[in-house]
């Protein structure tokens, strides 16, 4: 394994270009790369933005999905890297797990770990799971699991199959309803620097294969923990699935059940009723 | 029925550190600062998921989306989201009047807990579209057919598509609160050095409130702040003297940034609650809220001073209470300006005053100075609006409960429109 040491944050509009010029002929196993960055420090701002953006209250402890914001550029540094197998363009983020271990103040100066592994085999091609590891002092806070499906692609010889199963009780009573405009995608890639093209508009989306923007998995995630502000656990695992992609603009609900001492959620579609994201919190 | 009535108790309190207006909470709503407010106010007493009787707090700046403040703050906290909550506002005695509400709920036992808040940013402040554009957009909204919408839409001016900002002032006089009392300052003659000096106390105050640990269990640290922006333990009367005027013109002119309070950002809370609640709970009783009283001044056309209400409201809560301007340990009266303690302290002890406007005998007389705001007040800790009366009744609470039982404390708190609410704390 090899560790490397990030000084900066690399600049994502860069990394999704590079990965796209980069994207044919990969292949191969995962690599065994980890990059690092210690001491980064929460912008204020850009925290504000982001609460702003995901219906978070400003507070002094981060919102649980935030380290996801700081991590996510090394993740895209690793997949849009050469030696990564799988072409960064039509990844679909399809499973996220965060455990946060503790609430995390946002004046604590954070150390980042990714890394990618588990290439597995999905009925639709194949799947790998990039994680992220989140210290203060030296003792793990925070960590993620983020799987993404990439379709037609070959998992390697004897892979694994891939497990995109989060169970929910019944989650039948809708307790918001939220209309995601059509910007949705736009205003939560300015604050995570997110900026994958199947969210910023229709044009860009249907390049890739979608007949409309979508919306960014994690904000849909986010959102649904905003709504659960002051009723969730200090520490706690948020395992979720995404499924049907959220088209902008839309009408969703959200539908909550208390589960285990945590939470059963459910995102779905207004009209159709179909499941954008099924998840669950628990206490740790 | 009769109802049998009780004290309320106050049992303790919780704010943020102050802010000055676009600092440290310039990116924080209303919102989140008071529910950042209530969630310390809930560590701090165990109240997880506690139903309390009701929480009643207010903002003076607020935006139309915030109709509701209280209560979504309420169910953005850890309290229970079976707690009901609303909203008052009466301009800067929105604190202490949420206080007020929340024990007489408590006196006639129709509650047994509450919490009594208050938040206001200048920071976050709503702006209003141009009333004219507004009207056109009501309009638009109402047209049918396409021309009509033209038609609407043709009443649009350049001019109406800038916002309007809320302005300090008041609406019958178009003078600012600072304007209103450096008229009062000068009939009062109130001079600079005194104005200066007060403030140069209540910096002094708060500081050392600070050093002896008097906030530790009444503040919680917020967006990096752990003390009031504000306050300047090392300001002197030497430096004030430097500022020149903002308020008032000319010769007479001595109300400065100094001895005004700045425009701030903040929340504050306050738990009040019936003795056995508390004992049941094992929490503390600080102090009891006696007796309240507000006033109001026609400072439009009656020639009456714009923040002298509390002036008028105190003796009526005296008489009331068969007590004395002279019968109470500590005295909060509020800084909005140097000039308006001091200029309420000068009409109490004026024969012709307390005989002609207040409808009195002999004056009220002086205090001892010594025993006003002893821990500093808005001057130096800066005065978020509605945030101020839950700030004040919490510290004097506590003071008046460190200085033993049978102590007891006057609260006086001046408010825009000419209003005055005053109350009566006793350990």
């Amino acid at each position: 394994m090899t560790r490397v040491e990030l000084t900066e944050t690399p600049s994502m509009r860069a990394l999704f270009a590079r990965a796209a010029v980069t994207a044919r002929g990969r292949g191969g196993d995962l690599p065994d790369t980890r990059l690092t960055r210690t001491g980064v420090p929460v912008d204020p701002a850009q925290l504000a933005a982001y609460d702003r953006v995901c219906s978070f209250p400003l507070a002094d402890t981060l919102p649980p999905t935030y380290p996801h914001v700081l991590a996510f550029p090394l993740q895209l540094a690793l997949m849009s890297d050469r030696s990564f197998p799988l072409a960064l363009p039509g990844l679909v983020h399809v499973r996220n797990r965060v455990d946060v271990l503790r609430a995390v103040r946002a004046d604590e100066a954070l150390d980042l770990e990714v890394w990618a592994e588990r290439f597995a085999r999905h009925p639709r091609g194949a799947t790998v799971d990039l994680c992220a590891s989140v210290s203060a002092g030296g003792a793990e806070v925070w960590r993620s699991r983020s799987t993404y499906l990439a379709r037609g692609a070959t998992a390697p010889e004897g892979a694994p199959g891939s497990d995109l199963s989060v169970s929910v009780g019944e989650l039948a009573r809708p307790v918001a309803t939220w209309r995601v405009p059509d910007d949705a995608g736009r205003r939560y890639a300015r604050v995570s620097g997110d900026v994958n093209p199947i969210h910023l508009s229709g044009l860009t989306a249907k390049a890739f294969g979608f007949k409309r923007a979508i919306a960014h998995g994690m904000w849909v995630k986010a959102r649904a923990l905003a709504a659960l502000t002051g009723r969730l656990p200090d520490a706690m695992v948020v395992d979720v699935v995404f499924r049907k992609p959220l088209f902008l603009p839309s009408t969703v609900t959200l539908s909550t059940a208390p589960a285990d001492g945590g939470w059963d959620l459910a995102v779905r579609n207004a009209t159709t009723g179909a499941d954008h994201l099924l998840g669950t919190v628990r206490p740790l | 029925m009769a109802p049998q009535t009780r004290k309320a108790a106050i049992v303790g309190g919780n704010r943020i550190p102050f802010a000055r207006s676009n600092s440290a909470y310039a990116q924080a709503s209303n919102q989140d600062m008071l529910t950042a407010t209530l969630d310390g106010l809930v560590a701090r007493f165990g109240l997880q998921g506690e139903r309390v009787g009701e929480v009643v707090a207010g903002a003076v700046l607020k935006h139309a989306r915030d109709f509701n403040l209280t209560r979504e703050a309420v169910l953005g906290s850890r309290l229970s989201a079976a707690t009901p909550a609303y909203d008052v506002q009466q301009a800067c005695g929105t604190g202490l009047e949420a206080a007020i509400l929340v024990a007489n709920k408590i006196a006639l036992g129709q509650v047994e807990s509450g919490i009594a808040g208050g938040v206001d940013t200048t920071s976050d402040a709503p702006l209003a579209i141009h009333d004219e554009m507004r009207r056109v957009l009501i309009a638009l909204n109402g047209a049918r057919t396409l021309q009509d919408r033209l038609k609407v839409l043709a009443r649009i001016r350049p001019g109406m598509v800038v916002p309007e900002a809320p302005r300090n002032a008041e609406p019958r006089t178009g003078l600012s609160m600072g304007e209103h009392q450096a008229i009062t300052a000068r009939e009062w003659q109130v001079g600079r050095e005194a104005q200066d000096e007060l403030t140069v106390r209540s910096h002094r105050n708060l500081a050392a409130a600070y050093d002896r640990g008097f906030f530790d269990d009444l503040v919680t640290p917020f967006l990096g702040l752990t003390r009031d922006e504000n306050l300047r333990p090392d300001t002197s009367v030497e430096k004030l003297a430097r500022l020149a005027p903002v308020f008032g013109t000319g010769e007479g002119a001595t109300m400065t940034a100094g001895n005004s309070t700045p425009l701030s950002d903040g929340a504050s809370a306050v738990l009040l609650a019936s003795d056995e609640w508390a004992a049941a709970k094992g929490l503390p009783v600080l102090a009891h809220l006696v007796d309240a009283q507000t006033a109001a001044v026609d400072y439009v056309h009656g020639g009456e001073g714009l923040l002298m209400a509390p002036a008028y409201a105190v003796p009526v809560l005296l008489a009331r209470n068969g007590l004395t301007l002279q019968d109470f340990d500590f005295y909060e009266v509020h800084e909005a300006f140097a000039s308006t303690v001091l200029a309420t302290l000068k009409a109490w002890e004026d024969p012709g005053f307390c005989k002609e406007r207040l409808g009195l005998d002999a004056p009220l007389g002086a205090i001892d100075r010594a025993r006003l705001n002893v821990n500093g007040s808005s001057l130096a800790a800066g005065h978020p609006f509605a945030a101020t009366g839950g700030r004040i009744v919490a510290s004097l609470a506590k003071q008046l409960h460190e200085a033993g039982p049978g102590k007891r404390g006057l609260i006086s708190i001046c408010a825009a429109g000419g209003q005055g609410v005053v109350a009566i704390l006793e350990s």
